[in-house]
């Protein structure tokens, strides 16, 4: 029996299973990237214009203790923050196992690493651009909306695919812990059961899936871009 | 009789009552403007010059509110900026245009959407903001580059879209920060009609900041002179002429009136078309 038949059989028979794990990955995603990018991305949008020199650069106490959170959150390796806040996703979800529990931890990294990110990608924004708009008489949201979010619109773009790529592995590492999802089925199946194939197939299908992340993200970016 | 009383009426564009502004630089010296009054007249295009660090930009900055004074009072078109809350003065600079030495256009809007962009902000009907930048872009001359992104533009250009932008909500006053210190000289001469024939056809008054001799001498009505965040001195320079014995004047004879040979950026020789008696660049003060 060649190896190509043993992985094609393999991948036949564990298909449903790829495919629930497919599917749970994609939840795990598409609820912390929900969160990062509604709640990281106002958090970040505050401490870009409470930062010194901005707009609501007089809110210095609020930027530096914002700041501060995120430093703080970011300092967890994601593995501890999934074990230290057990507790915590237990009341949230109820329980502590599956890839609703492994959302809670992944939203709350999810959050602060975007938050940062788009503090970050906000201060390519010329300070020229935004105090001409304050000269126009725009209020504090006209110039996020006016301004920050069409100037740094490609910018944004690459900071979620970057978002994207990293928490899908992340998703992958709350497998470990019982989180579902193509993680889980690697470390069942490839790791405590041996079967190599297993582990191909999954590494396969997660680059093949940061690929496609990657692709659409650079796609869209360079699209939207007219600088 | 009627004439006097009116004009007596008229209050002026800008009145700037004993504004200060005192910041340290990077290198920890203290600069800014000392206690400073002006007032420019509605109509006028009036000049501020200095060598650099003098204040004018700051002082320009204050009439906006860009830079808040530590003391003063400042009165743009009879209302009195300082005392207003924080969307009174929204609602005032609206009416106060600006445009700056790098002209601060965005880059991820297109022609016609930059110059849409203040009555968008201002809350206008679309129709009206319509009809406006089609005025504003005929006027600077750029109706076809309505739909070109300003990356495709060249500097003159930039700064024309910019001042149909300013122009666009139909303001009072029109600050000008520099707004020539990036292009070369044929294109300022360019940049200096359109600003003049924006002051001659809509009434706008100008303030203008600028360390070009040459650009103060062809636009400005009157100067304003700064030095060490003080305006030192106050002249009438409509019709270009500069009254001798003024501290402008001399600074013309010190570092403007030298000829092209000794001009130190040989880069940009004196252009054919103007009728200038010294290159733009050896008239920088």
């Amino acid at each position: 029996m060649s190896e190509t038949t043993s992985l094609f059989d393999t991948l036949n028979e564990l298909l449903p299973e790829i495919l629930k794990a497919t599917g749970e990955t994609l939840l795990m995603m598409a609820i912390c990237l929900s969160a990062a990018i509604v709640v990281g991305g106002a958090l970040g949008l505050l401490v870009f214009l409470t930062s010194p020199g901005q707009s609501l650069g007089r809110f210095r106490a609020f930027n530096l203790a914002a700041n501060g959170l995120i430093n703080v959150v970011r300092s967890f390796p994601f593995i501890i923050l999934l074990v230290a806040i057990s507790p915590f996703t237990r009341v949230i979800a109820g329980t502590s196992i599956g890839p609703l529990a492994a959302s809670v931890p992944l939203s709350i990294a999810a959050i602060f690493y975007f938050a940062r990110l788009i503090e970050q990608t906000l201060r390519d924004v010329p300070r020229g651009v935004i105090e001409a708009a304050e000269a126009m008489g725009a209020s504090p949201l006209q110039i996020i909306r006016h301004v920050l979010l069409v100037e740094a619109r490609s910018g944004l773009v690459l900071a979620v695919t970057v978002l994207a790529v990293s928490f899908l592995s992340y998703s992958a590492v709350a497998g470990v812990v019982g989180g579902g999802g193509i993680g889980d089925l690697a470390i069942r199946y490839g790791y405590y059961r041996f079967q190599t194939d297993v582990m191909l197939i999954t590494i396969v299908l997660l680059v093949v899936l940061v690929q496609s992340i990657q692709f659409l993200g650079q796609w869209f970016a360079r699209h939207v871009d007219k600088r | 009789m009627s004439q006097t009383s009116s004009t007596a009426s008229v209050p002026p564009a800008i009145e700037l009552r004993g504004v200060s502004r005192r910041f340290a630089d990077p290198g920890g010296r203290s600069v800014g403007v000392h206690p400073t009054s002006l007032i420019v007249p509605q109509g006028e295009i009036h000049g501020i010059i200095g060598f650099s660090g003098a204040g004018k930009s700051t002082l320009l900055r204050i009439v906006n509110l860009l830079e808040r004074p530590d003391a003063g009072e400042v009165v743009v078109h009879g209302e009195t900026l300082t005392r207003l809350s924080a969307a009174g003065l929204r609602q005032a600079r609206h009416r106060i245009g600006m445009i700056f030495q790098h002209f601060n256009l965005l880059h991820n809007l297109t022609v016609a959407d930059n110059v849409a962009l203040p009555m968008r902000i201002a809350g206008e009907r679309p129709a009206r903001i319509a009809e406006r930048v089609r005025v504003c872009l005929d006027f600077v001359g750029l109706a076809e580059k309505a739909d070109v992104y300003p990356g495709r533009l060249s500097g003159g250009q930039k700064q024309r879209v910019a001042i149909a932008r300013a122009l666009a909500p139909e303001p009072h006053v029109l600050l000008a920060d520099e707004p020539t210190s990036a292009l070369d000289p044929r294109t300022t001469l360019d940049l200096l009609g359109v600003l003049a024939d924006a002051n001659r056809k809509f009434g706008v008054t100008i303030l203008l900041v600028s360390h070009e001799m040459e650009v103060i001498r062809r636009l400005c009505h009157r100067v304003s002179v700064m030095e060490g965040g003080r305006i030192v001195e106050q002249l009438d320079i409509a019709g270009g002429r500069i009254p001798e014995g003024s501290r402008l004047a001399g600074w013309l004879q010190d570092f403007g009136a030298v000829g092209p040979a000794a001009s130190p950026s040989p880069s940009a020789p004196p252009q054919d078309g103007a009728p200038s008696h010294f290159a733009l660049e050896a008239a920088h003060v």
